[in-house]
């Protein structure tokens, strides 16, 4: 029986690399943003009660291209995510981090 | 529950997911590996994979794609399964859960595409093989 153990000792081997790393790191905190943006929008269509129909009907859209966002068949598209939190009376909003000790020290770096 | 991400292994040994990523530029394999691992811990149907992960149609559905773009624009795809039954027809298959399985990967210039030979080759051989073995033929 398998359990991701080959996937895992790769990566963990893989991980030695500085740049793989850092990559990683990146894109898997940009994945879970745009991941976080599409299912609280889905969340907040189920928790209103319309249905990925009436949704489509209402900000003009084919059906299928709702389904399809939803459970990640195509790629999102900004025009589309902002037309459903529209309709959902959401805001897509962008709020700054606040600053952490390292990216205050890149930052002095960078100045100095 | 987090799904497993599991590899194929060829009857010759080797593991074409894994040979295919070890090809790849650093940063393109630990994209992939973002990209599987996100999809893994949220698995179908919810939306995962920040965009980069699509259902393939056609000659292709039931293959799933992850798809990156490289230096100079080169294109980079990996190919996989999933594997999802009831616990003793997953246990039947050797699974001891859920499970992505990485089948193969292409690569190809910027605005060029894959034939459906290529498909065929490298994609739909090996996926039909793994689907042929049971229990399943999986990378240790």
């Amino acid at each position: 029986m398998n359990d991701s153990g080959f996937h895992e000792r790769r990566k963990a081997e893989r991980m030695r690399d500085t740049e793989f790393r850092s990559e990683y790191e990146r894109a898997r905190s940009e994945i879970d943003l745009i991941d976080s943006v599409v299912r609280s929008l889905d969340e907040l269509r189920e928790h209103k009660g319309t249905s990925k129909t009436d949704l489509a009907r209402r900000i003009g859209r084919n059906p299928s291209s709702i389904r399809r966002l939803f459970t990640a068949q195509s790629n999102p598209e900004l025009r589309l995510v902002v037309q459903i939190a529209n309709d959902l009376d959401a805001d897509i909003v962008v709020v700054p981090r606040k600053k952490t000790p390292a990216r205050q020290l890149r930052g002095t770096d960078r100045a100095a | 529950m987090a799904w497993s991400i599991e590899y194929y292994e060829h009857n010759d040994d080797s593991v074409p997911g894994a040979d295919f990523l070890d090809g790849c530029p650093a940063k393109i394999d630990a994209q992939f590996n973002a990209v599987i691992d996100a999809v893994a811990a949220a698995p179908p149907p919810q939306f995962s994979g920040g965009g980069k992960w699509e259902a393939m149609h056609g000659r292709m559905g039931g293959y799933y794609e992850i798809r990156l773009t490289g230096p100079g624009r080169e294109q980079y795809r990996l190919f996989c399964l999933l594997e999802n039954a009831d616990a003793p027809e997953l246990r039947r298959r050797g699974l001891n859960s859920p499970s992505i399985i990485v089948i193969n990967g292409m690569r190809k210039p910027h605005r060029t595409t894959f034939t459906d030979r290529d498909y065929r080759k490298h994609v739909r051989a090996y996926g039909e093989q793994h689907r042929a073995n049971t229990p399943r033929r999986l990378a240790q």
